[in-house]
Parts: structure tokens; sequence; C-alpha cells
């Protein structure tokens, strides 16, 4: 045959070559060729959105809520960490951000030191409840695209933009069993600012929030004593205290607090703190520590009708 | 048995024994006291402590101590640990088709005829069936990490010292890793002649 | 008899997955870190095998150990191992291990609708020689810890390894504080202890355990594991980082 014709052909040699080429590259579909150099790991970068083994069956999304635990069914196999007190809010110093560091897998505690608040990069702080995994994986995924947004603008992403980013990526996977209630927190050109955004796809701006199994407790503390003129020490207290009352109250809250203020050129990580040494002692000598122990039954010891306390305050 | 959490241990020493239990009362995820004891004395020489659903712990444990009296009448004398297990088991079984949602777990001793000291423990499901052991009985919502602490920690012929040392690390250990148990535990060390009794602080988240 | 005209396609509840038992558990050291596993295999009351390896060398400074569902472990060792050769094809050198510790929660992650059902436990030397340790959910989130064990007996484990490897609970003697990290013979001896004490009062721990010693370049721990009985080089350099393996018995009942 012509060369030239054959070039063209469907049933020829070199069409079958090609067609054979063209399997082959199917069933290496999984990895491109950036795994094999430099970019192997978030490589996936290079093709956008990263892809996801689904099963190959009619309803997917009624598998992983079979196998996996969908809020608080116990009897499932694959136990994904719940249980969680996070909060954020906005005053004039800035933002304080603080959250327990329990893990909990049915009655048992998987872990007391988990890290809750996300570092995406100097300016940004993500908070994580529910799927810890679902929060670490996308929230450092939002960050490698907030570095992307600097490096095309030449200026820093708005929290307003990152927020709404990590919504609409959420939003997308809608139904199919992502679990994740998270404040994006930050300074920008307006100011400090947080937005809370969780897997259905809420995205509110506000000035105070608190997510997780103790964020009631929380709320409690952080309603009587917000208001916006606090002191940066104040904040910090306040912070501090709410999540201890949740620790305190909630099972499955607890074991340390962390705390971060956002400030204007960037956040700052204030501290960790034991629960049960804020119980008994206090948080030490810190900023705004009021000099002895949360726990009511330390601050109420030894005080009856007849011994009253000294001062009213 | 998640209802209101809690949970109980006992250890056979050298001529003593010890019972702990922890202090914290729950309504589900929300802590409400951390004073609620659910270790009970039944006579000089026995505690019986009882973790599980906490309406039944009282009903329970004013079941036994009717019982307790009633037999101390009739027989005129004091029960002995073994007799009172058979009790408890008994009691229990009563209501196999509608249990009562407690796991009891006892500790005592007991003088043999020839006058030797016999220390004594046991443990009950919830309709009655007896484990008398020769080291450790555990119940309520951290069983397991109970006897993962306790397998590695106790030791046979433990002083009473340091059977409370031993009772008391296991106890605090296990509860930091149950959501249901802690906020604070307390501890029965039982010997011929006294028992002493000591509150812990334990973490109270 | 029913026509076939009548029948309705029936739809099977799709479940690929089994529980396997076992236990794993990792400690790490100033300059060495130890990742230990039993052998038994087991599915609800039948032991399938009481040898059944669940942890893995990856590379002369990482040791990984997988627990669950036994062929999800073995297919995702697998898969790691070579997304860890690509590496070395294409930089001539092994990954660290903070980077493979990110690999595997990009490789769980990446099956978030279809999990992978294991737990894994990363165990290791970091880049400056200090022991690693980090641990991960089926799904990929994870956390570099001292010390960690997960599987059936995770609950009775980890407590008593929070006592005697954090002094939980514990208060130093006046004037004395607790040490920061502890010697290679104490490790191995609560890590038997650990064992033996699940072997007694789980039924799908047993049969043997296999403990991999990971020692930095240089590290002082050499002597005391060297002196131990049945002790096995598995690297062919004594160089760079060096990984021994300890075999024992655990009850067979």
């Amino acid at each position: 045959m012509n060369s030239f014709a054959q070039r063209f052909s469907s049933s020829g040699p070199i069409a079958q070559l090609a067609k054979a080429r063209g399997t082959l590259a199917d069933d290496d579909d999984d990895f491109s060729d950036a795994v094999w150099g430099s970019e192997a790991g978030f490589g996936n970068v290079a093709k956008g959105i990263p892809t996801f083994t689904v099963p190959s069956i009619p309803d997917p999304t009624s598998f992983l809520q079979l196998h996996t635990d969908d809020h608080a069914d116990p009897s499932c196999r694959i136990k994904i960490q719940h249980g969680t007190t996070t909060l954020a809010f906005r005053f004039k110093g800035g933002v304080i951000v603080a959250v327990d560091s329990r893990a909990t897998a049915g009655s048992y505690i998987a872990s007391g030191t988990v890290k809750k608040v996300i570092e995406i990069n100097p300016y940004l702080l993500g908070t994580m409840a529910g799927g810890a995994a679902d929060c670490q994986y996308w929230e450092t995924y939002l960050g490698m695209h907030c570095r992307l947004h600097e490096l095309r603008n030449k200026e820093r992403i708005s929290v307003s933009a990152a927020s709404k980013f990590l919504s609409n990526l959420v939003y997308s996977y809608k139904g199919m069993g992502l679990s994740m209630g998270t404040m994006i927190c930050g300074w920008d050109k307006t100011g400090p600012a947080i937005f809370y955004v969780d897997s259905d796809g809420t995205r509110l701006k506000g000035d105070l929030f608190s997510v997780g199994s103790g964020s009631t407790f929380a709320y409690g503390v952080l309603d009587q004593g917000y208001h916006w003129d606090l002191t940066d020490a104040e904040a910090q207290e306040l912070g501090r205290r709410s999540i201890y009352a949740a620790g305190h109250r909630d099972a499955f809250s607890g074991n340390t607090v962390n705390l971060y203020h956002v400030k204007e050129n960037g956040w700052e990580f204030i501290g960790n703190y034991d629960v049960n040494a804020l119980h008994y002692d206090g948080p030490g000598d810190v900023a705004g520590s009021p000099g002895h122990g949360y726990g009511y039954s330390v601050r109420t010891e030894g005080i009856s009708s007849a011994n009253p306390p000294t001062s009213s305050a | 048995m998640d209802y209101n959490g809690g949970s109980v241990i006992a250890m056979l020493g050298k001529d003593c024994v010890a019972i702990a239990a922890d202090l914290r009362l729950g309504n589900q995820a929300l802590g409400i006291s951390a004073d609620f004891q659910r270790v009970f004395p039944i006579t000089d020489r026995i505690y019986l402590g009882l973790p599980g659903l906490a309406t039944d712990v009282a009903t329970l444990y004013e079941r036994f101590r009717f019982r307790v009296n009633m037999y101390t009448i009739k027989e005129g004398r004091e029960i002995e640990p073994e007799t009172f297990a058979h009790l408890v088991s008994s009691t229990l079984y009563e209501r196999r088709f509608g249990p009562y949602f407690v796991e009891p777990v006892m500790a005592g001793i007991s003088r043999t005829p020839t006058g030797k000291i016999k220390p004594f423990i046991a443990a009950t499901d919830l309709i009655g069936c007896l484990n008398f052991a020769k080291d450790f009985v555990v119940a309520g919502t951290a069983s397991q990490k109970l006897y993962g602490v306790a397998e590695g920690l106790w030791e046979p012929d433990l002083e009473p010292e340091d059977l409370f040392e031993t009772i008391s690390q296991t106890m605090l250990n296990a509860v930091d890793r149950d959501a249901f148990s802690g906020w604070g535990a307390v501890v029965h060390v039982i010997t011929k002649d006294k028992v002493v009794t000591r509150t812990l602080k334990g973490r109270m988240d | 008899m029913v026509s076939l005209a009548q029948q309705q396609p029936i739809q099977q509840s799709f479940n690929p997955y089994t529980e396997n038992g076992g236990t794993i558990l990792a400690v790490s050291g100033a300059d060495f870190s130890v990742i230990a596993g039993d052998t038994r295999q087991s599915e609800g009351y039948n032991i399938q095998t009481r040898y059944a390896p669940k942890v893995f060398k990856l590379t002369d400074k990482a040791v990984l150990a997988v627990n669950g569902f036994a062929a999800d472990g073995n297919m995702f060792v697998k898969k790691v191992k070579q997304r860890l050769e690509w590496y070395r094809h294409a930089h001539a050198k092994d990954m660290p291990i903070r980077s493979i510790a990110r690999l595997i929660q990009t490789m769980l992650y990446a099956r978030r609708f279809f999990p992978y059902y294991v737990y894994n436990i990363l165990g290791g030397i970091e880049e400056d020689g200090t022991g690693a340790v980090y641990s991960f959910d089926p799904v990929g989130s994870y956390e570099r810890e001292a010390c960690r064990a997960a599987g059936a007996a995770q609950s009775l484990v980890q407590p008593f390894l929070d006592n005697q490897i954090y002094f939980k609970n514990q208060t130093p003697a006046p004037g004395t504080s607790f040490p920061q990290h502890l010697p290679l013979q104490t490790v191995l001896a609560l890590v038997i202890d650990s064992f033996t004490g699940a072997t007694e009062r789980h039924i799908e721990v047993g049969d043997g355990l296999e403990m991999y010693v990971v020692l930095s370049r240089g590290s002082t721990a050499l002597q005391s594991l060297q002196s131990i009985r049945g002790v096995q080089e598995i690297t062919a350099t004594n160089d760079g980082e060096r990984v021994f393996v300890i075999r024992k018995e655990l009850k067979k009942d």
C-alpha cells in the first residue's frame, strides 16, 4: 500500500499501533508523567482537581454511607474521627482562633494531640471540625491555590476569595459524604475576617462562630464575655476560657487548647494549654490570666455563707 | 451502658483487695456530676461497684441493701463475700428478660475457718453470670482500656500501698482514653483491719 | 414457576471489606524508632494464618505498619513501595520520611470515596536524625506523634503506653524530671509487655511478634540492640540508617 494512504488508513498496521498505544495509555491513566518527577504527591495540581477512585456500582454515595460513619452510626467499620470544639471571633485587635485537640472514635479517645488549626499560609488559618482528613486535605489544597493566586496576581488572596474557593470546591462534592465545618480566618485589605464554610455548601461571613459538638458550651462563655473593644489579652483569655468550658462539659472535646491570634501582619501562635491544668491551676503566667483555676469547684473552694468571698468581683 | 458512663475495677493483692471507680455522671456527651458515687459499702469488708445506667445503680443498691439486711437478720451474722456474689447473681437473673443495665464488680475479704485471710473479687454481667478472677475484674465504658493497663501493671501479691498505686494508675490512665468515664476517681483498699478510702484528682475533661 | 418476565433485578449490597484483626504499634526515641505488629491474621473467630506480616520496610529509614483489611493493606504497601521506587529513579535518593507521610496522605485521600480500609503507622528516622512516628486514619488525616497503637487492641495498649511512655498521671520525685526520650531497651520491653498483655485479653492478637528497629546514623542504641538474642539486620550497609528486626513468639491460644 502507498505509505501516504497507509498513514490515514484505519485498518493498517500504523493505525493498529496507534490504537494499541491509546489503550495502553488509558490503562496507565492513574498516573500522569508528572508523578515520575518531583511533582510526585501533589503533582496532580498540574491536572487541576485530582481524580478520585469511586466504586463501580450504580450508587457510589450509598456505598460510602454504608461503610463510613455518616454522622453517628457506630456499627460501621471505617471510623472517621469526630467530636470537636472550635471557635473564632473578630474584635478590634484581629481574630482569635481557639480549638481543642481531642479526636474520638466512638467512646475511645483516639488522640489528644490533634492540630485542629490548619496553617494554610502565614496569613490564613483554617479550623478543623468533622472529618479530619477532609479538612486537612482540602485546606492544604486551598493553601496551594492561595499561593498560585499570589503568583498570578502579585497580591495576597482575600479571606473572602479563599473561603469561596473552598466553599465552591466542597459544594462540587455535595452528597458524596464529605464532612467539614471550618472557619477560614485571616486579615486582608478589609481588615480581620472570618468565614464559616461547611460541606453542605454554607458560607457565612460573621464576627463570631463556634463549631463542633462542644460549640454550645463555648458559645455560652463566648457570648457572655464578647464585645468588639476587647484588649488582646482579654480576647485571648476569652478564647481559652471558652474552649476550656467545652472541654470540661463535653465528653468529645478536651485534652488541650490551641490558641492563635491573627493580626495585621499574619497569625501568631499564642500557646498550647492543658485543659486539666486550666481547671485546677489556670493558664499560668500569660496575658489575661485570672491567676487561678477555671474550675467551678476550684474557684468556690472553702466559700460558703459563713465564709463569703472577700470581693464581689 | 453509654448513657451515663462510668467504670469500675477491682484488684487482688496480698491479704488485701482494692476497688476503684470514676466519679463521672453524664447524660450522653454532657457531663452532669463529678461526684457520683458508684461504689457502695455492703458490709465493713465488702464493697460493691455498680457501673451502668444510673437509675438502675440507685435501685439496685437499695435492693441489695434490703436483701443483705434480711440475710443478716435471718442468719444472725454478716454475709460472706462469696455468698454476697451469689446474691448479686441471683438478683440480676430474676430480671433475665428485662435486665438492669448494670455490670456489678465486688471486692471483699473474709476469714477462713483456720483464721487465714482470704481476699475476694468478682464481677458479673448484666444478667448475673459470675466471674471469680484471681487477678482483677473490670466493668463499664472503659473496660477494654482497664484490661489493657491492668494487664501491664498488675502483679501478684502486692502489698496494700503498692496495690493502691497500681489500681489508681490503672484507673486514671484508662479513663483518660474513655470519653464517658473520668472526672475524678475514688479508691477503696480493704485490708483485714481497715478500709482506706482515697479520692483521686483526675482529668476534668 | 415464576416466569422470567416477572423477575426483577435484585441488587446485592456491595461489601468488599473484612476486618482481619491484629494490632500494630510504633514508638519513637531520640535517635531510633520501633515499629511492631503481631502476625496473626483472622476473620471472625477463625485464624487464617499465624504468620502474616503487617510491618514492612519501605526504605533504609522508613518502616510502614498496616492494620485493618489485609487485602487492602497489602495492596496499599505495594503501591507505596512502587511510588518510592519511582522517586528513587527520578532523584537518586530515598524519599525523606516526612515526604512519605504526605505521599501516604494523598494516596489514601485519592480513595476518599472508596477507602482503603487500613490504619497506617509510619515509623523511621527524620532527615535531622531524630526518631519519628506518623499515624494515619483510613482516608489520610495524619499527625506526627511519639507513640501510637492501632488495630484490634489499640484501646488496651494505648492507655498503658500513655502511662509508661508519656508518664501520664505520674509525678516525678521532687527535684527530678521524667526523661524526654526513653532508651531503646526500655522501649522494647514496653512493646513486648504491651503485646503479651493484648494477647492475654484479645482473641485477635497473638501467635508472633515482629519488632522493626530503625536506628539513625551512628545511634548509641546499637550496642543494646546487638546484645538481644535473635536480632537480625535487614539493611545492607552500616554507614547510614540501619534497620533491624526482632521476632518473638506470642501465645497461640
